[in-house]
């Protein structure tokens, strides 16, 4: 399997474009700071949010082929380890939201708490001091399994053998349970308590589904950009067929979430859940309502459905490209009404947006182009180069 | 199948044989009425060139079924007999998906079922028609028609023996 042997050389055009577009977001970000400091934090928390979303629900993806022993995906594994390896930045990032936290969260505005009954009531839960003990207890776990995990992967690299695939699946079942419980817990302190006083059961495991979507498509986003400047030579429309299926059935699954928990909402009419739709249900936020579901679930559901369109780069590119806008938009409904209260989109947001995208370009690249981009002694692997159906 | 046809069966043991002959034969240009497997094989599939559209019609299925399950909703609750529900509107339009989800469903399942069935010429009483009763167990069975095979008899025969048939024999249907 000599010709397997497949390495990414980051061209230094290509890393100074993302030093380019990180120095935009530098700037974008200092900008707005001085500008609005309340739109530079949202955008701070959104951009954040949204890239980390992304690696933990590419390592979800990675931590399920492992589980359910899939053979057509192990040639590909090296892209959801890559993107995972965004973690640690992100930890550093969100630690950093310390100095922002009395602008972003209204439940951490001193003395709120002595005037308002249901933030009393939840304070042993939302203050800062055990806040940041959530994000360090959480972007710890992330960042010792997903270290593991990509260590076992290259060990079975330069070794060979089954004991390092067993080990992977072994760790692979803790890591599932690890996420879903701490992304879940996570998105309620980052996005939920925006709105301290609003109720909803759903919006945690949306959020995760959300970010497991996301994940899967720029997962076969990298990898069709991989495919396209010579690497992946052995990509085929059955691989194509089978990154579609992820994308297909999570879209689905985020819009099945998505509107139970507005159904339910809405027919419940109870006025503290009902609440968040409504402030957000004016301007710009109610045509976001409808942006979301169309972007997130039925042009996916729609455009994926046939056999043809879902083998096709044609077709799955331009899908991906607006679920990576559906990401945002979806983000941008739940922060911007919270934290800035109006509809405000410029550059600034753009810049910020673009500044992370380098950023998390950069680290993915750098990680990508550290080992064969096939794994060598994965056991699956003949069966990924020659996947047919 | 009214008019009697006499049918060549070749019997094969495995896939792999099977597959071989099957190739073979489609490139002598033997014309090939039906392939038994006892479980599908993506060769035999692309090879017979039964491309289905029932996907196709199952998407048109549902279409149908969510308008006509929204239509029939919406001018129950709104046209023909509006009801005061605790202040809700009529058109509680997001309380009619869920019905529409399950229920579409249900009606691209019934009538995915009514049209394959048409269409393979099957209904409930209907008589079996088994060539080989072995199809139905381990076996793999090439049917050819004699009459528009394409190609002698001797000579297909050979074929099939020379790629691992376990036995060819001649039948009629009535």
């Amino acid at each position: 399997m000599n010709t397997m042997e497949d390495k990414l050389i980051v061209p230094q055009k290509f890393k100074n474009l993302l030093y380019g577009l990180i120095g935009i977001g530098l700037i974008s970000m200092v900008a707005g700071f001085i500008l609005d400091p309340h739109r530079a934090w949202a955008n701070y928390l959104l951009n954040n949010y949204y890239f980390v979303s992304i690696a933990i629900g590419a390592a979800f993806f990675g931590a399920i082929q492992y589980i359910a022993q899939a053979g057509w995906s192990s040639a590909f594994k090296r892209v959801p380890e890559a993107m995972a390896s965004y973690i640690p930045v992100a930890a550093v990032f969100f630690l950093l939201m310390y100095f922002g936290m009395h602008t972003i969260f209204h439940w951490s505005h001193e003395g709120i708490t002595e005037t308002d009954v249901l933030l009393a009531h939840k304070a042993p839960y939302l203050n800062i001091p055990f806040f940041f003990l959530r994000v360090i207890l959480f972007f710890g776990l992330w960042i010792v399994m997903v270290r593991l995990l990509r260590k076992i992967s290259l060990k079975e690299d330069a070794e060979g053998g089954m004991q390092h695939f067993y080990d992977s699946e072994k760790y692979s079942k803790v890591f599932i349970f690890i996420i879903a419980i701490s992304f879940t817990l996570f998105a309620i302190d980052m996005i939920m308590s925006l709105d301290p006083h609003w109720f909803s059961g759903l919006f945690a495991a949306k959020s995760f589904i959300a970010a497991f979507l996301h994940g899967a498509t720029i997962i076969t986003l990298i990898v069709i950009i991989l495919h396209k400047i010579g690497h992946y030579k052995m990509l085929n429309r059955s691989h194509l067929h089978d990154f579609s299926r992820y994308i297909f059935m999570l879209s689905i699954v985020w819009g099945y979430f998505n509107f139970a928990e507005f159904m339910i909402i809405w027919y419940g009419n109870l006025p503290e859940e009902t609440i968040y739709y409504v402030s957000r249900s004016h301007g710009a936020f109610g045509v976001l309502f409808y942006a979301n579901i169309i972007l997130n679930w039925f042009i996916p559901f729609l455009f994926l459905m046939p056999r043809m369109t879902s083998r096709s780069k044609l077709f799955m590119v331009p899908v991906i490209i607006l679920l990576m806008i559906g990401q945002y938009t979806e983000l941008y409904y739940y922060i911007w009404p919270a934290v800035v209260h109006e509809a405000k989109f410029g550059i600034l947001e753009v810049g910020t947006y673009l500044g992370f995208l380098g950023l998390f370009a950069l680290v993915v690249t750098n990680t990508l182009s550290k080992a064969s981009l096939v794994p060598k002694n994965h056991p699956y692997l003949e069966e990924s180069v020659y996947h047919q159906f | 199948m009214i008019t009697n046809r006499k049918y060549l069966v070749g019997v094969f043991d495995d896939e792999h044989t099977l597959k071989d002959a099957f190739q073979k034969a489609l490139d002598k240009g033997v014309v090939i009425e039906e392939v038994y497997t006892p479980y599908p094989i993506h060769e035999i599939l692309h090879g017979m060139k039964n491309k289905t559209n029932i996907t196709t019609a199952a998407f048109f299925y549902g279409l149908f079924a969510v308008v006509m399950l929204i239509g029939g909703m919406y001018y129950a609750a709104v046209v023909d007999w509006p009801l005061h529900f605790g202040g809700k509107p009529f058109n509680t339009f997001p309380s009619f998906i869920v019905v529409t989800i399950v229920a579409t469903i249900l009606t691209i399942t019934i009538l995915t079922l009514f049209t394959f069935s048409a269409r393979a010429k099957i209904f409930p009483g209907k008589k079996e028609e088994i060539i080989d009763i072995r199809a139905t167990d381990d076996k793999f069975i090439i049917l050819l028609d004699q009459d528009k095979m394409g190609i002698d008899k001797p000579e297909v025969t050979k074929l099939f023996q020379a790629n691992g048939a376990s036995e060819v024999y001649e039948k009629e249907s009535n």
